[in-house]
C-alpha cells in the first residue's frame, strides 16, 4: 500500500506524485453521442464521468428523481414548474455500481447525490440563459463511470461542455474544481501548503472543497466544502481553487475550439453562418 | 500568500503519467483492486549539496520556500569508499538493523528511497516511524527520495515478476541514476552511492549490474569501531542455509497460515486474543477471548509454541480429554486473573450468535464446575496475528557462557534473561561476551523459528554495571517505557525567551493581562511534601461580609505557557505525565516551566488559573466561578509546618487563621463525602530515606497521614468536580473527564468469603457507600492494623480509574465510584499531568478566555490522547513501585530485620506476607519453611495451612507473623529483592 498524505512534507510530493499547485491529466470530449442534444465525456484524473443533455424541450411527465432548480423544491413540486417562465434544469446523476472500488449500489434517494444534483441544477441555472426558452425544460443527465476524488468539479464541467454543445446560451464556461490543505483540521499546521485538486486518497485524508467560477472573471458560482478546516487557511484554499477553475476554463475551451474547428473542415457546419469571429488557428 | 500562480514550465500535460495498480484485503476479507494515478517527473532533486542542477529545480511550498538540500557535500568515507559515500539502504536493511542507522557514530548521508520507506510502513509501522523522525533530524541527513515519481527510477513491474524482486529492481535503478547523476558534477571527487541490503540474490545482482553493494555485516566492519556495531545486526540472516539444511528436527509445530486463521476465526473454531504468561509459572499462559467469560488456559512450551508475552495470537480450543485438571496450586491462575489484560481487540462480530452460545455455555459449564475439581478449558497457540515484542532489558546469564568466549572476541551464544519474567530467555550472539557479562543490557528479539528452543535477539546496547543505580534507574524506565531522554531542541525552542528572568508583566495594559484578575492582595500559600519543586497549587479563605467564607484554589497557568499543537505540547501528550522515582524525576514538561515559571513559588508573582468558591461555615457551595488570574503566594509549607502552625495556638496571623479556616472546612467536606459514599481506600506507602550526600538509601519509613495533607486533598477534589461539571456543559461532547467504574461484584466474592469465614464479619457491595460502611466495620480491638489490612486488599479488587472523552460513555457511566462523585476530572496538577493541562485548555475555552483550540475538541484526537496517558499513568505508577521496591531492597542491603507481618494470601504451597513497615509483600513457599519442604495440609474452606513433618506450623489468613527480612539477589533476573523467611506465628 503506498504511502499517506503525511509524507507531503517530505519532498513537497502529494501521493500521485504531484506538486502542490498541479492539475491532474484532463481529457474532455464534446459530441460523444450523436443522438443527443448535447453531449461531453470528461476524464480528471480517473475521475471519469458522461454528460447527456436533453432540451430545451417540452417538459414531460415529472419524474421524481431528477432535481430542478425552478420551483426550488424538487420531487412534488405540484407539476406548476414546466409552466413557469424560466426553462426548468433538471439534474440526473447516475453513479454506477462499477465507479468505486467497492461495487455499490445506489439509490436513487441516495442523499449524497440528491444533494449534488441540487448543487448542479443551482449552479446551472444561474448561467444558462433559461429566460430564453420558457415552459420548458433542459435535463442534463449525467454518469459517473469511475470516481477518483474531485467528483463534483468533473460533474460540472462536463455539464458545461455538454450544454455548449447542446448550443443553450449561457453567460460563460461554468468551470470547477477542488482545492485542499496539506495537513488535516486536527494537526493545525499553521504552515499547511493548499492542494489544488485532490483526489480519492487525498479527499479522504484532508479538509477540501469544490469551487466554480465564470469564466475568466474571479466570480466564484458554487462553493462546496463538507470538511472542517481552519479559516486562516480557506483563503489560500479558495485561491489555489480558483486559479485551478481559470486552468479548467483553458482546457475545456481548447477541446470545444477542436472540435468547432473539426465541424467546420467536416462542413458540418458553414463557417460563414454567424462563426466569423472563430478563431480557427 | 505570494502568489498562487502556476509557473508555465509545469504543465501537468507534459507530465508523464503512469499507473500503480495492487491489491489490497480489507479487514473483512474483502479483496480489492486499487489503481492509482502515478505522475513522473523530472524536478524532484537528489538533494545533494556537490548537485547545482538540482538546486535549480528544486520544488518550492506554497509560500515559496526551498526545502534545503539534505546531503553533506563532504561525507564521511569508510576503508573501502575512501571519497566519501551515501548509503542507500533496502527495506530489509531498516527492517532488521532500525538500531544501527540510529547510532551516532556512523551512518550519516543515507538516501532512504520511496518505495522502501513504503514497504516499510507495511512491515512495521513503528520502524516507520522510526525513520521518519531520522529524516527530520538535521544532523542525521537522512534524505527521503521519491524514486517512483522520478521518471528516470520509474520501474513498472514486469510480466511475471514477483513485486519484490520488482521493489528490489526499482532500489537497483536509483541507486544506478544517483551514481550517473553524481559522476556528471565536474572537478569533483563525488561520493559514491552504496547500496545496503541483506538480500544474497540482490547483492549478487547489483555487483553484476556494477553497482556498489555491501551486505550489513561487510559495511559495518569497514567502519571504525564496527566491531561494537557488529553484534547489532541481527544473525536471522545468517542462518537462511542453515534451516534449509535440516528441516526435519523442528520443535514447535508450524503457525496456520493467515487464510486458515481468519476462516476458523469467523467461524469460531479459532480464537484471537492477547497473550499473556502468567508471573508465576512461565510455563503458563492465558487468553481472554471474546467468546468465553473466563480466560482459556494454555499450559507447556509446545502449545504456547512461541508466543511472547503481549503477541495477539489465534488458538484452537483442545479436547475435552486433554482439559486440566485444576491444580491445587491456585498460585497461577490467581495470578493470571489479576493480571488480565481486558483489552481484547479486534473482536468478531461476524461469529453466529448460535454457535457462540453453544460453545460458551459449554465452558460456562466447564468453568462452574472446575470448583468441584473438574477439568478446565485449554487451547493451544496456532498461529501469531501481530508480535508484540519491544527491546527488553535483561543480562547475560552466565552460566550460559563458555569460558572461550569470555577471552576471546569470537562470536559467541549466550543467553539473555529478561527482567520481565514474562519474557522467555533470548539467545544472543555477540563478541563482546566478557564485556557484557554482569551488564544490564538493552535486546532486541528478532525471530523465533520453529527449530529454535528460544527467541534469538540481538544486542541494542550496554546501560552499565548491574545494580548500579544508573543502570538499574535507566532498566526501570525502559522497561516501563517512560520517554526519559533529554528534551529536544525543538520542544526547547517553545520556552520564554526570558528564560529564568521571565516574569509577570508589571503593566496591566500587557497581554498576558488581559482578562486575568488581579489576585496579588490575597493570602495565598501553598502545602506540598517537604521539597517539592514543581507547585501546582496554591490556596486562600477569607471571611465575607455575610458570614460565609470565600475559598480559592489556585492551579498553575500552565496552559499560557504550552500552546497547543506545538512541540512542547507533543512532547508533555507522548508523556502524559511526570514520573516520579525515588531518587529522580522524568519530567513532563521541561525543568524551566516545571520548576520555575508555572511553579507556584513563594514571593513572587505568578500565573494561576483560579477556581473560588463561597461557602457557608458549613462547608456548602454557595456559588462559584472560574478566573485566570496573578497571584502571590505568601508562603510554601510543608505539610509538617502547615501542621504545626496550625496546631500552635499562639500564631493568630491572617495567615494562619485562614488555614485554619480551610482545614475546618475540609473535615467538613470530607464527612460530606465520605456520607456520599466515597471509599477510603488504602495502599502500603513507604518513604525511603537517602543519605544526603551520596543518596544511598538508609532507611524506609511509613508515610504519616497529616491532616493539612487531607485539607490539601478535599480542595483538590471539589475543585476537580467543579472543573469537571463546567468543562462537561460547555462541551458535552469532548470534555476530556476521569472515572472509575464500579467493580463487578464478583470481584469482592473471595475477600467476602474471607472475611466471613475467618471473622464473621460482613463486606456488602452494593454500592460504593453499603462497602464504606462494611469497611469501617471490618475491625480487630486487638490488631489496629487489620482494618488497613482490609482496605489494602479491597483496593486490588477494584477497577483502575481512567481518563476518557465524554462523548464517548453516556452519562451514568461518568461516576466515579471511589470518589462517589458523579463527574469528575483532573485540572489540579497540570504541571506533571497531562489530562489536566488540558482541562485547563477547555475550561479557558468554556469561560470564553480563549478561542478552543481544534486538537482540544477533535473527539478522535482526544481519545488518543486519554488512551496514551491511561497506559503512561499506570506505567508511572508501575514505575514508581518498582523503584520504591528497588530501594527498599538497596535499604535492607546486608541488614537483616525481623518484622512483624499479616499474611493476605494463602496458596496449597505457600502463603503471602505484607510487612506494613516495609510496605512489601512477597511469597513464603512451603520449601522455604525448613530445609526439607514440609507436608501441608490445605483447607480451602477455612483458608488454612497446616503443616507437618520437618516443620509443623499452622497458617491462617489475615494471621499476624513474625518474619526475617532479608535482600536477595534473584539469580534469574538479576534484580536484588526482599526474601522473607517466617520466624513465628502469634
Amino acid at each position: 500500500m503506498p504511502l499517506d498524505t503525511s509524507t507531503y512534507g517530505l519532498a513537497l510530493l502529494r501521493v500521485d506524485g504531484r506538486r502542490w499547485n498541479e492539475l491532474r491529466r484532463i481529457y474532455a470530449q464534446i459530441r460523444t453521442q450523436a443522438a443527443a442534444d448535447g453531449s461531453s465525456y470528461l476524464e480528471m484524473g480517473h475521475t471519469k464521468v458522461m454528460c447527456v443533455v436533453t432540451g430545451p424541450s417540452e417538459p414531460g411527465p415529472r419524474r421524481g428523481a431528477g432535481i430542478s432548480s425552478a420551483g426550488g423544491a424538487g420531487g412534488g413540486g405540484g407539476g406548476a414548474g414546466g409552466q413557469s417562465k424560466d426553462a426548468e434544469v433538471v439534474v440526473n446523476i447516475v453513479i454506477a455500481g462499477f465507479s468505486s472500488v467497492d461495487r455499490k449500489r445506489r439509490g436513487r434517494s441516495d442523499k449524497r447525490t440528491l444533494e449534488m444534483q441540487s448543487t448542479l441544477a443551482n449552479t446551472l441555472a444561474a448561467t444558462l440563459h433559461t429566460h430564453l426558452f420558457p415552459h420548458s425544460q433542459i435535463t442534463i443527465s449525467l454518469h459517473v463511470l469511475s470516481q477518483d476524488g474531485s467528483l463534483l468539479a468533473a460533474l460540472i464541467n462536463a455539464a458545461t461542455l455538454a450544454c455548449v454543445d447542446a448550443g443553450i446560451p449561457m453567460t460563460d464556461y461554468v468551470t470547477a474544481c477542488t482545492a485542499g490543505s496539506t495537513s488535516t483540521y486536527a494537526a493545525n499546521d499553521e504552515g499547511a501548503d493548499p492542494l489544488l485538486d485532490l483526489n480519492h486518497q487525498e479527499e479522504q485524508e484532508l479538509p477540501g472543497l469544490t469551487v466554480a467560477t465564470l469564466g475568466e472573471s474571479d466570480r466564484v458560482v458554487a462553493l462546496v466544502c463538507e470538511s472542517r478546516v481552519q479559516i486562516s487557511r480557506l483563503e489560500g484554499m479558495l485561491a489555489v481553487g480558483v486559479d485551478g477553475c481559470k486552468q479548467v476554463r483553458e482546457i475545456l475551451d481548447q477541446v470545444i475550439k477542436a472540435q468547432g474547428q473539426k465541424m467546420i473542415l467536416e462542413g458540418t457546419v458553414d463557417k460563414g453562418t454567424g462563426l466569423n469571429d472563430m478563431d480557427l488557428d | 500568500m505570494a502568489s498562487l500562480k502556476r509557473s508555465v514550465d509545469s504543465d501537468p500535460l507534459a507530465a508523464n503519467i503512469s499507473n500503480k495498480i495492487y491489491v489490497r484485503s480489507t479487514k473483512s476479507g474483502k479483496v480489492q483492486k486499487i489503481v492509482r494515478e502515478v505522475y513522473l517527473r523530472q524536478d524532484i532533486p537528489c538533494s545533494s549539496r556537490l548537485c547545482q542542477r538540482c538546486q535549480t529545480v528544486a520544488p518550492k511550498d506554497a509560500s515559496g520556500k526551498l526545502i534545503p538540500f539534505v546531503l553533506s557535500d563532504s561525507p564521511a568515507g569508510t576503508k573501502v569508499f575512501p571519497q566519501g559515500h551515501y548509503l542507500v539502504p533496502d527495506t530489509n536493511a531498516f527492517l532488521t538493523a532500525m538500531d544501527l542507522f540510529e547510532q551516532d557514530s556512523a551512518f550519516y548521508d543515507v538516501i532512504v528511497l520511496q518505495i522502501v520507506l513504503e514497504e516499510l510502513r507495511n512491515r512495521s509501522l513503528p520502524l516507520y516511524n522510526r525513520l521518519i523522525s531520522l529524516t527530520k533530524s538535521e544532523d542525521k541527513r537522512f534524505y527521503v527520495f521519491f524514486n517512483e515519481f522520478r521518471l528516470e527510477t520509474h520501474v513498472p513491474r514486469l510480466e511475471g515478476e514477483t513485486v519484490n524482486d520488482r521493489n528490489d529492481r526499482a532500489v537497483r535503478k536509483a541507486v544506478a541514476w544517483y551514481g550517473e547523476h553524481l559522476a556528471r558534477i565536474k572537478g569533483k571527487d563525488v561520493p559514491a552511492i552504496v547500496m545496503l541490503s541483506n538480500d544474497r540474490d540482490n547483492l549478487r545482482k547489483a555487483k553484476q549490474e556494477g553497482i556498489n553493494a555491501c551486505s550489513l555485516a561487510d559495511y559495518v566492519k569497514q567502519l571504525k569501531d564496527g566491531e561494537k556495531l557488529l553484534d547489532m545486526i541481527p544473525e536471522t540472516q545468517d542462518q537462511d542455509n542453515i534451516k534449509e539444511k535440516r528441516p526435519g528436527d523442528n520443535l514447535y509445530p508450524e503457525y496456520f497460515s493467515m487464510s486458515k486463521m481468519m476462516t476458523g476465526v469467523k467461524n469460531n473454531l479459532l480464537h484471537q486474543g492477547i497473550f499473556n504468561v502468567s508471573p508465576y509459572n512461565y510455563l503458563e499462559g492465558s487468553i481472554r477471548v471474546p467468546a468465553f467469560p473466563k480466560a482459556l488456559l494454555i499450559l507447556g512450551r509446545e502449545n504456547i509454541n512461541r508466543a511472547v508475552d503481549g503477541d495477539l495470537v489465534v488458538v484452537e480450543v483442545l479436547p475435552k480429554d486433554q482439559w486440566k485438571e485444576p491444580s491445587t496450586q491456585v498460585i497461577e491462575e490467581d495470578a493470571i486473573t489479576k493480571n488480565e489484560n481486558p483489552d481484547a481487540e479486534e473482536s468478531d462480530d461476524f461469529v453466529s450468535e448460535k454457535e457462540r452460545k453453544a460453545l460458551q455455555e459449554e465452558v460456562k459449564r466447564t468453568h462452574s464446575k472446575t470448583t468441584e475439581g473438574h477439568a478446565q478449558p485449554t487451547a493451544r497457540v496456532v498461529g501469531v496475528i501481530k508480535r508484540n515484542w519491544r527491546q527488553y532489558v535483561g543480562h547475560i546469564d552466565q552460566s550460559s557462557v563458555s569460558q572461550s568466549a569470555q577471552q576471546g572476541r569470537k562470536q559467541d551464544s549466550v543467553f539473555v534473561i529478561p527482567m520481565d519474567k514474562k519474557i522467555p530467555k533470548i539467545r544472543l550472539r555477540t563478541r563482546q561476551v566478557s564485556e557484557l557479562l554482569g551488564k544490564r543490557i538493552l535486546v532486541t528479539i528478532d525471530a523465533w523459528d520453529r527449530s529454535s528452543r528460544h527467541p534469538s535477539g540481538h544486542f541494542v546496547r550496554s546501560l552499565g554495571e548491574l545494580e548500579t543505580k544508573a543502570a538499574e534507574t535507566e532498566a526501570l524506565l525502559l522497561e516501563y517505557d517512560v520517554q526519559y531522554r533529554p528534551f529536544p531542541k525543538t520542544v526547547l525552542d517553545c520556552l520564554p525567551k526570558e528564560g529564568h528572568d521571565w516574569k509577570v508583566p508589571q503593566s496591566l495594559e500587557d497581554p498576558g493581562w488581559k482578562d486575568r484578575q488581579d489576585l496579588r492582595d490575597l493570602l495565598i500559600c501553598s502545602i506540598d511534601p517537604i521539597g517539592c519543586q514543581d507547585i501546582d497549587d496554591a490556596l486562600h479563605s477569607r471571611p465575607l461580609p455575610n458570614g460565609n467564607f470565600e475559598v480559592g484554589v489556585h492551579i498553575a497557568d500552565v496552559s499560557h505557557f504550552v500552546k497547543p499543537g506545538n512541540a512542547m505540547d507533543a512532547e508533555a501528550s507522548i508523556r502524559g505525565t511526570t514520573v516520579y522515582l525515588v531518587d529522580k524525576r522524568i519530567d513532563m514538561l521541561p525543568m524551566l516551566l516545571g520548576t520555575d515559571l508555572c511553579s507556584l513559588k513563594p514571593y513572587v508573582e505568578r500565573y494561576a488559573f483560579s477556581v473560588i468558591w463561597e461557602m457557608t461555615p458549613d462547608a456548602d457551595v454557595v456559588g462559584s466561578r472560574f478566573t485566570k488570574s496573578v497571584i502571590k503566594s505568601r508562603e510554601a509549607f510543608s505539610y509538617e509546618q502547615a501542621q504545626l502552625r496550625v496546631d500552635d495556638s499562639s500564631q493568630q496571623d491572617d495567615l494562619t487563621k485562614s488555614i485554619r479556616t480551610l482545614l475546618d472546612l475540609s473535615k467538613k467536606l470530607k464527612q460530606k463525602r465520605l456520607d456520599a459514599g466515597a471509599l477510603s481506600l488504602s495502599s502500603p506507602e513507604v518513604k525511603v530515606q537517602m543519605e544526603s550526600e551520596t543518596s544511598d538509601p538508609i532507611d524506609v519509613k511509613t508515610k504519616v497521614h497529616l491532616d493539612t495533607m487531607s485539607l490539601v486533598e478535599e480542595f483538590m477534589l471539589l475543585a476537580n468536580t467543579s472543573v469537571a461539571r463546567r468543562i462537561y456543559e460547555a462541551f458535552p461532547q469532548t470534555a476530556i473527564l476521569r472515572r472509575h467504574g464500579a467493580p463487578p461484584k464478583t470481584n469482592f466474592d473471595e475477600l467476602a468469603n474471607q472475611l466471613k469465614v475467618k471473622r464473621g464479619l460482613d463486606l456488602s457491595v452494593e454500592s460504593s457507600r453499603a462497602l464504606a460502611d462494611s469497611l469501617d466495620r471490618c475491625v480487630d480491638e486487638k490488631e489496629p492494623f487489620f482494618n488497613t489490612l482490609v482496605r489494602i486488599m479491597a483496593t486490588r479488587c477494584m477497577m483502575s480509574a481512567e481518563y476518557f472523552c465524554s462523548g464517548t460513555q453516556a452519562y451514568p457511566e461518568f461516576r466515579h465510584y471511589g470518589l462517589a462523585s458523579e463527574i469528575y476530572t483532573h485540572f489540579t496538577s497540570p504541571i506533571r499531568r497531562y489530562a489536566d493541562l488540558m482541562a485547563h485548555r477547555q475550561l479557558a475555552a468554556a469561560i470564553e478566555y480563549e478561542a478552543i483550540h481544534p486538537s482540544t475538541r477533535s473527539r478522535g484526537k482526544l481519545e488518543a490522547v486519554c488512551k496514551n496517558i491511561n497506559v503512561r499513568h499506570r506505567n508511572a505508577q508501575l514505575a514508581g513501585r518498582a523503584s520504591i521496591a528497588y530501594y527498599v531492597g538497596q535499604a535492607l542491603r546486608g541488614k537483616a530485620t525481623e518484622e512483624d507481618g499479616f499474611v493476605m494470601k494463602i496458596f496449597s504451597n505457600g502463603f503471602v506476607v505484607l510487612v506494613p513497615r516495609f510496605g512489601i509483600e512477597s511469597l513464603i513457599r512451603l520449601r522455604d519453611l525448613a530445609e526439607v519442604e514440609p507436608q501441608a495440609e490445605f483447607d480451602a474452606e477455612t483458608y488454612t495451612l497446616q503443616t507437618s513433618g520437618s516443620r509443623e506450623v499452622k497458617v491462617e489468613l489475615f494471621q499476624k507473623v513474625r518474619v526475617r527480612v532479608t535482600d536477595q539477589k534473584d539469580e534469574t533476573t538479576g534484580k536484588r529483592g526482599v526474601k522473607m523467611e517466617l520466624v513465628r506465628t502469634y
